[in-house]
C-alpha cells in the first residue's frame, strides 16, 4: 500500500454484518452455561396495596420447578446506596428493591420468581402462584393538579422546575400576534426486537451476567451495590444489543431477579422477558402534556416563548426529563418562561427513549411554531430564519459549530418546499388531500470520560478494546474506522471487541456520546500506542531499526516511515521480537462545555397523503439535512437518520400506550395492538448531511447522530397533515380516529 | 395404536440440514422455535415476540407442490412442532456454505440492512424466500408485501428494501436450487401417506391423513383442539397459556385443502391457507385480492387457513364479512353426517358459533359473481400492512342498469360477530347510483343494523362514520368507475411515481 489511508469518512459496510446475517451473533439470553436454568417471574395485578398472602404450594410442587421466591423467602439484599448517574438514573426517589417487602408500587411489579428446569416448566408453575392483595389509593390518572416541582437532584440535572428570562407573559400580552395551545405525547414504549434477558451465573462470590445493556460497566456497578459485594467480583458480558433506544441505559430489578434466582439455586439462570413484561418491567417515554404559548411581532420576529410540561414519573422513583431544553434555545427571542412539573402515578419507571426529552418538548414547540406561521400568514421555514438563534442564549455561549441554516436550505431545496401552497386543504392528488410540513431538529451534544486500549499483534493487525457496547448504530464499525486511520492502517486489519467489563472503561451507550467519547478514547490509545512503539524503537539496539529512529516518526500505509521506506507493523514487530504491544487511551471532555454550547441539528420536511374519508395518513415522502460535524461513516450515520425517521412516523401516527385508568397498566402490551410502522408504511427517506467539523468539541470533530434523528420528525408530520386537512390535532399520535372525528 | 387409517406412525419426520429427522417424544404444544433454540440449540432464529407479530423467528418451509419444492416463510413461534412433519426446514444459519454467505445475506450486508441484527435471521429468510420464489422481475410493492411481517425498529426498512431489490435482480440460483432433485426426493420419501399419533389417550399430537379418519379420531375425542394453521391457537398456547393436551392437526388430510375453481362458484377446503386460495379469492373480485394481500402476513398466510379463520368466529376476522357479502354456503361434517349453512348463520354470538362438539368445517363455497353483479369490500386500520382491522366492509350489489336490484352488505368490527345488514340491504333497493341523495336512507339504516362499541381500538362513533363513508367510498366508486383514484389500492401507482 502507498496511498494514504483515509479510512473515516468512507461508507465503511459493517464489520459485524456477515455475523448478524447468519444468525451467528450472540445476545444475552443465547449463551451456554452448564447447567442452565429458566426463570419466569409473576407480576403484580395491582397498581397499588400490599400483598396479604401469596400461595406457592402449588408452584413449588410443580415438575421441575427448583425454587418459588417471593418477598417472604427471598434473601435480604443490601442495596447500598449509591450516586445516582444523571445520564441513566431517576434523579429523585429509591429504586424498586425487589422482594424485600409486600408493598404493590405498579401493576406489573415484580412479586414472584420461579426457577425451573425448563422454560416451559417455570412458565407453567409461575401460572400457579397466587396472590393475595389488599389494594390500597393510588394514582392511575394523569391529574395535572397534582403536577408538583422536580427536587433538587432533578434541578441539578438540569431538569429545573422554574426558569425565565425577561418577562415572558408581558410580551406575550403585548405580541401583535399569538397563539396558546395545549399538547398530549402519548406513553411510548421502546420495543426494541430483542427483549430483554439476562442470565447469572456465580462461581463462589464471583457473578458473571450476560445481560442486555448499553452500560456493562454501570450494570456492574449497579449489582455490586445491590448485592453489597466488590465490584471487581461481578464481570458483564454484552457483545451485541437487539436494540434498545435507552431501554437497557440503567440496570433494571429483572436483573437483580435473575442474579437473585441464580443465587438461590446456586446454578446458572436465565431470564427472558416476554414481550408484555417489556411494557412494565422496563422503562418507557412518560406521557407529558404540554402548554406553548408563542407571541411575535407582525414581521414574524419572536417576543416570547412559553413552553410548560407536565410530565408522568413513577410514585417511588422521580424521573424527570430534559423537555424544555429546546424552548430556551432553539429559537432567538428576549422572554422565554419554561415550567415544569411532574405527576407522580403508580407506574413503573419512566426512562429516556430516543431523543428524551427534546423529542417531546420538540413535538410541542415545533407544532406550535407552525401554528404562530399560520396565524402569521407567514412560510413557516421563513419563521424559522427569522428568529435564528446564532448564540445559545439559555446558556449565553457561542455554539462550537451551527450550520441549521444549511440544513434549512438543502433540505427546502431537495424536498421541493417552493411548490407548496400555503392555503391548508389546497394540495390534491388523486382524492387524497397532500400536505407539506416541516420542522426544526436538535439534539444537545456531550460527552464523557471513556478509555480504550490498543493492541498491536505480532501478525501486524491491531485489536481495539473498550468496555462499551454496540446497541445497534454501528459502533464495531465506526471504532474500526477511527483506528484504522489513527494508527495507518486498513480497516480489515483491525479488530474491535466490546461490551466486556473486563475491558478498559467505557461511559454509557446512549444519549449519541459514544462517537465523540468513546471514539476519541479509540484515538488516543491508537495514538499512544504509536508513542510508545516509537520509544521503543529508539532504544532498540537492532541496527535495522537504527535509520527509522531520526526526527518525529511518521506512521503510514501500515508502518513506520524512514529513508529507505515503510517498515511495517509485522516487521517492526519481528524486529523488536514482541508477540503484542499494549497502549491505554483516555478521554475526557475538557472546557470546551464552558467556552461553548454544542448541539447537532438538523431540518426535517414530510409529505403526507390523507384518506379524506377514514381519516387514515400515510407519508409518501420526508426530506432531512443534518448537520453532525464530521461524518466518520456516511453508511451508518444515514442508516440512522433513516431509521430515526421511521420512529418519528410511528411516534407521529402510531404509537401509543392505551393506558387503563381502572388497572394502571396499558392495555396493549404487544406488538399487534401497540402498532410500530411496517416496511410498507415507509416510502422515501432523503438525507443529506451538510458539511461540517467541530473541533471546538472534541478532536474527532464529530457530534452525534442518533437522537437528532428522531427529533422533529414527528412535529414535521403533524404540521403536514395540519397542511392537508386544515385540522390541527394536538393530541399525538395523530390517529386516523382524532383527525376524523377530531 | 389405531386412529382410523390403515397405517400409523408414531413419531414426526422432517427434513434439517440434509438429514431426516424423527421425533418422537414431544409435548404436543412445544412450538417450533422453542425446538430450535432450546433443544437443538440453533439460537440464530430469534424471538421478539411469541406472537406472529414481529417475524423473527421465521423459518422456511419447503415442501413439494406441482413437483417442485416450495419454500414458505412461517413464524416458528406460533406453529407447533409437530406441524413441520414432511417438510424440509430452513433457518438462518443455513444459508451461506463454505464461508460464501447466500445472496440475499450478502445483500443485506452491503446495503446494510443491518443494525442491532435482531429482527435480521428473520428478515434474511423472508427474503430468502422472496429470492426463490418470486417472479422476476421483483418490484418495490414485493418487497413490501414480503416484509410485512417483519418489524425492524432500527434501520427504517428502506435499507432493507434496497437489499432486496439487489439480490434479485437476477433470476434465483443458491445452493438450495442446485439440491432441489435431492431436497425433493427426501421430501417424498417421507410422504408416506399415513395417520400420525404421537402420545396416548389423554395427551397426544396426532395427524391424521384422511378425512374419514379426522372424523372417527375427532368423534372420539370431541374435546381435542383441532389446529390448521395455529395462528391462532399458537397465541393461545404463548400469551393464553391454555393447557392444550390433545391435538389433532389437520395438515396432512388429503383433500381437505382442496381448492376447486369451477365456473359457477369456488369451493375452498377448510384447511387451504391463505396463500393458497388467495389467487382464486382475487379471482372473484380484485378487490378480494387486495383483502387478502393485506391479510397478517405472508407468515401468517402461509400458516393461516380459510377454515380457521372462519371456525374461530372472531368478530374482527377479515374473510367472514367479504364471503358473507359474497353469499357463501359453510360445509361441516361430524362422523358421517355432512350438513350446509349459509356462512352469516354459523356466527351465533360472540366467539360462539354453530359448531357441534366433535364437528369440523369442511369447506366454503361461493357462487362467482354475475353480469351485473358488482362487489367492494376494504379494510380500515391504522397500520397499512398487518394490522387488525378497526372496521371492515364488504357489499354485493346486484345493478340493473344503473340501479340497485338486491344487496348483500356485512361488517367486521361493527357487532360481537361479523353480521350482516339486513336493514341497509332493504334501503339500498331500488337505489340509483346516479341520484347521491337517495343513498342517504341507506346510510342512516346502518345505524339500525349495527350498534357498535367503544373499545381501545376504535370509539362507536368513528366505528359508524367509517362504516357509513365505507358504503358510500363503494356506491361513489361503482357510480364513477374510478377505484384507483379513491384508493389506496390504486394509488400505489401513482405512490410510485412520486418517488
Ligand atoms: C400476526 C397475525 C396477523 C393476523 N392477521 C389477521 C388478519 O389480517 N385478518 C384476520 O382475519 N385474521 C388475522 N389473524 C388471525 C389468524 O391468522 C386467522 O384467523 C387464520 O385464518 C386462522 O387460521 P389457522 O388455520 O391458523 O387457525 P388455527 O389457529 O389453527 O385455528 C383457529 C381456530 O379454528 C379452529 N379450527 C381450525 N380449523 C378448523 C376446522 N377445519 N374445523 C373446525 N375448527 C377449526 C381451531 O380449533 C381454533 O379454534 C392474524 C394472526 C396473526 C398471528
Ligand atoms: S417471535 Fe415475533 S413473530 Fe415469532
Ligand atoms: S436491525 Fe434492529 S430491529 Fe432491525
Amino acid at each position: 500500500m502507498n496511498v494514504p489511508l483515509k479510512a473515516i469518512g468512507q461508507p465503511v459496510s459493517r464489520v459485524d454484518g456477515p455475523d448478524k446475517v447468519q444468525g451467528h451473533a450472540r445476545y444475552a439470553a443465547e449463551f451456554d452455561q452448564p447447567d442452565l436454568m429458566h426463570a419466569a417471574m409473576v407480576l403484580s395485578t395491582i397498581p397499588s396495596g400490599t400483598i396479604t398472602a401469596i400461595e406457592t404450594k402449588a408452584a413449588r410442587s410443580a415438575p421441575g420447578v427448583h425454587a418459588v421466591i417471593t418477598h417472604e423467602n427471598a434473601p435480604r439484599l443490601p442495596y447500598a446506596p449509591m450516586a445516582k448517574r444523571p445520564q441513566v438514573d431517576a434523579q429523585g426517589g429509591d429504586q424498586l428493591k425487589v422482594f424485600q417487602d409486600p408493598t404493590i408500587r405498579f401493576n406489573g411489579q415484580p412479586v414472584a420468581v420461579v426457577v425451573a428446569e425448563t422454560l416451559e416448566q417455570a412458565v407453567h408453575a409461575a401460572d400457579l402462584v397466587r396472590v393475595s392483595y389488599e389494594h390500597a389509593d393510588g394514582h392511575t390518572t394523569f391529574d395535572r393538579a397534582r403536577g408538583r416541582a422536580p427536587s433538587r437532584g432533578n434541578e441539578k440535572a438540569g431538569r429545573p422546575a422554574d426558569t425565565e428570562i425577561g418577562d415572558a407573559d408581558a410580551a406575550l400580552k403585548s405580541a401583535a400576534v399569538s397563539i396558546d395551545a395545549n399538547y398530549v405525547q402519548a406513553r411510548e414504549h421502546h420495543n426494541a426486537i430483542e427483549p430483554h434477558a439476562t442470565i447469572a451465573a456465580w462461581d463462589g462470590d464471583h457473578l458473571t451476567l450476560h445481560d442486555k445493556t448499553q452500560w456493562p460497566d454501570n450494570d456492574r456497578d449497579e449489582i455490586a451495590h445491590v448485592f453489597g459485594i466488590k465490584k471487581e467480583n461481578i464481570h458483564v458480558v454484552s457483545p451485541f444489543v437487539g436494540g434498545a433506544f435507552g431501554s437497557a441505559l440503567r440496570t433494571w430489578p429483572h436483573v437483580t431477579v435473575a442474579a437473585l434466582a441464580a443465587r438461590v439455586v446456586q446454578r446458572p439462570v436465565r431470564l427472558e422477558l416476554t414481550r408484555r413484561q417489556c411494557y412494565t418491567s422496563i422503562g418507557f417515554r412518560p406521557h407529558t402534556e404540554q402548554r406553548v404559548a408563542l407571541g411575535a411581532a407582525a414581521d414574524g420576529t419572536l417576543t416570547a416563548i412559553v413552553q410548560e410540561a407536565f410530565g408522568q414519573t413513577a410514585t417511588y422513583e422521580e424521573y424527570a426529563e430534559t423537555t424544555l431544553d429546546p424552548a430556551r434555545n432553539t429559537y432567538a427571542c428576549p422572554n422565554v418562561r419554561t415550567r415544569y412539573r411532574l405527576i407522580e402515578m403508580n407506574t413503573n419507571s419512566p426512562c429516556p427513549m430516543r431523543s428524551p426529552g427534546v423529542a417531546t418538548g420538540m413535538l410541542a414547540l415545533e407544532t406550535a411554531m407552525d401554528e404562530l406561521a399560520v396565524a402569521l400568514r407567514m412560510d413557516p421555514l421563513e419563521l424559522r430564519l427569522k428568529n435564528y438563534a446564532d448564540r445559545d442564549q439559555h446558556k449565553n455561549l457561542p455554539w462550537s459549530s451551527k450550520e441549521l441554516r444549511a440544513c434549512y436550505r438543502v433540505a427546502a431545496e431537495r424536498f421541493g418546499w417552493s411548490e407548496r401552497t400555503p392555503e391548508p386543504r389546497s394540495m390534491r392528488r388523486n382524492g387524497h388531500l397532500i400536505g407539506y410540513g416541516m420542522a426544526t431538529a436538535v439534539y444537545p451534544s456531550h460527552r464523557a470520560k471513556a478509555s480504550a486500549a490498543a493492541t498491536l499483534l505480532r501478525d501486524g493487525t491491531a485489536l481495539i478494546r473498550t468496555a462499551g457496547s454496540d446497541m445497534g448504530p454501528g459502533t464495531y464499525t465506526s471504532m474500526t474506522q477511527v483506528a484504522a486511520e489513527t494508527l495507518g492502517l486498513p480497516v480489515e486489519r483491525v479488530r474491535i471487541e466490546l461490551g466486556d467489563t473486563d475491558m478498559p472503561y467505557a461511559p454509557v451507550h446512549g444519549g449519541s456520546i459514544t462517537m465523540a467519547s468513546v471514539g476519541t478514547a479509540v484515538q488516543a490509545a491508537c495514538q499512544a500506542l504509536l508513542d510508545d512503539l516509537a520509544g521503543v524503537v529508539k532504544a532498540s539496539p537492532d541496527p535495522r531499526l537504527a535509520a527509522f529512529k531520526a526526527g518525529t516518526p511518521e506512521w503510514r500505509d501500515g508502518g513506520l516511515a524512514g529513508p529507505g521506506g515503510v517498515i511495517s507493523f509485522a516487521e517492526l514487530m519481528e524486529g523488536l521480537g514482541f508477540d503484542r504491544i499494549t497502549a491505554e487511551g483516555q478521554s475526557a471532555p475538557g472546557n470546551e462545555s464552558k467556552t461553548h454550547s454544542s448541539a447537532a441539528f438538523g431540518a426535517v420536511f414530510a409529505e403526507v397523503e390523507v384518506d379524506p374519508d377514514f381519516g387514515t395518513v400515510r407519508v409518501p415522502r420526508i426530506v432531512g439535512a443534518y448537520d453532525i460535524g464530521r461524518v466518520v461513516n456516511p453508511k451508518t450515520a444515514r442508516s440512522q437518520c433513516v431509521g430515526g425517521m421511521v420512529q418519528g412516523v410511528g411516534m407521529a401516527l402510531l404509537e401509543q400506550a392505551e393506558w387503563d385508568e381502572r388497572f394502571g397498566r396499558p392495555m396493549n402490551g404487544n406488538l399487534a395492538e401497540y402498532v410500530v410502522p411496517v416496511c410498507a408504511d415507509i416510502r422515501s427517506l432523503d438525507v443529506t448531511f451538510v458539511p461540517g467539523e467541530d473541533t471546538i468539541f472534541n478532536p474527532l470533530g464529530v457530534k452525534g447522530v442518533a437522537e437528532l434523528g428522531l427529533s422533529g420528525v414527528s412535529a414535521a408530520i403533524g404540521n403536514a397533515v395540519y397542511h392537508a386537512t386544515g385540522r390541527r390535532v394536538r393530541e399525538f399520535p395523530i390517529l386516523p380516529e382524532r383527525l376524523l372525528m377530531g | 395404536m389405531r386412529a382410523g387409517g390403515d397405517i400409523m406412525r408414531q413419531a414426526i419426520r422432517f427434513r434439517r440440514r440434509g438429514r431426516i429427522v424423527e421425533v418422537r417424544d414431544f409435548s404436543p404444544r412445544t412450538l417450533l422455535l422453542d425446538y430450535l433454540r432450546l433443544t437443538e440449540r440453533s439460537v440464530g432464529t430469534k424471538e421478539g415476540c411469541a406472537e406472529g407479530d414481529c417475524g423473527a423467528c421465521t423459518v422456511a418451509l419447503g415442501r413439494v407442490r406441482d413437483g417442485r419444492v416450495v419454500y414458505e416463510p412461517v413464524n416458528a413461534c406460533i406453529l407447533l412442532l409437530g406441524q413441520v412433519d414432511g417438510a424440509d426446514v430452513v433457518s438462518v444459519e443455513d444459508l451461506a456454505a463454505d464461508g460464501v454467505l447466500h445472496p440475499v445475506q450478502a445483500a443485506m450486508v452491503e446495503h446494510h440492512g443491518s443494525q442491532c441484527g435482531f429482527c435480521t435471521p428473520g428478515i434474511v429468510m423472508s427474503l430468502y424466500t422472496l429470492y426463490r420464489e418470486a417472479e422476476r422481475p421483483v418490484t418495490r410493492e414485493a418487497v413490501n408485501d414480503c416484509l410485512a411481517g417483519n418489524l425492524c425498529r432500527c434501520t427504517g426498512y428502506r435499507p432493507i428494501v434496497d437489499a432486496a431489490l439487489a439480490a434479485c435482480e437476477g433470476p434465483p440460483a443458491d445452493r438450495f436450487l442446485a439440491e432441489s432433485e435431492t431436497i425433493r426426493a427426501d421430501l417424498e420419501g417421507i410422504a408416506d401417506g399415513a395417520d400420525i399419533f404421537v402420545g396416548d389417550d389423554t395427551r397426544f399430537f396426532a395427524a391424521p391423513a384422511s378425512e374419514d379418519a379426522l372424523a372417527a379420531l375427532y368423534a372420539r375425542h370431541p374435546d381435542a383442539t383441532l389446529v390448521a394453521g395455529c395462528t391462532d391457537v399458537g397465541l393461545w398456547i404463548t400469551k393464553g397459556m391454555a393447557a392444550i393436551d390433545k391435538v389433532i392437526w389437520l395438515g396432512r388430510v388429503a383433500g381437505l385443502d382442496a381448492i376447486e375453481a369451477g365456473p359457477e362458484a369456488l369451493t375452498i377446503g377448510a384447511t387451504a391457507t391463505h396463500s393458497a386460495a388467495h389467487a382464486s379469492l382475487g379471482a372473484l373480485d380484485p378487490d378480494m385480492g387486495e383483502l387478502m394481500r393485506r391479510f397478517g402476513s405472508v407468515q401468517v398466510r402461509a400458516s393461516g387457513t380459510v377454515g380457521g379463520n372462519i371456525a374461530n368466529g372472531s368478530p374482527i376476522g377479515d374473510l367472514a364479512p367479504a364471503l358473507i357479502a359474497l353469499g357463501a354456503a359453510l360445509e361441516l361434517r361430524k362422523g358421517d353426517r355432512v350438513r350446509a349453512l349459509p356462512l352469516e348463520e354459523f356466527f351465533l354470538a360472540y366467539r360462539k358459533q354453530d359448531r357441534e362438539p366433535g364437528e369440523f368445517v369442511r369447506r366454503v363455497s361461493v357462487n362467482r359473481l354475475g353480469a351485473g353483479d358488482a362487489f367492494r369490500c376494504f379494510k380500515v386500520s391504522k397500520r397499512f400492512d398487518e394490522d387488525i382491522s378497526a372496521v371492515m366492509g364488504a357489499f354485493r350489489l346486484a345493478l340493473v342498469g344503473r340501479r340497485i336490484a338486491s344487496a348483500r352488505v356485512a361488517y367486521g368490527g361493527m357487532a360481537a360477530t361479523p353480521k350482516r345488514a339486513p336493514e341497509t340491504e332493504a334501503m339500498l333497493v331500488g337505489v340509483s347510483l346516479d341520484d347521491p341523495a337517495s343513498w342517504e336512507p341507506a346510510f342512516a339504516a346502518l345505524a339500525a343494523d349495527f350498534q357498535p362499541l367503544d373499545d381501545h381500538r376504535a370509539s362507536a362513533a368513528y366505528r359508524r362514520t367509517v362504516a357509513r363513508n365505507l358504503l358510500a367510498k363503494a356506491l361513489h366508486e361503482l357510480a364513477t368507475g374510478r377505484t384507483d383514484e379513491t384508493r389506496l389500492v390504486g394509488e400505489r401507482p401513482a405512490l410510485q411515481a412520486a418517488e
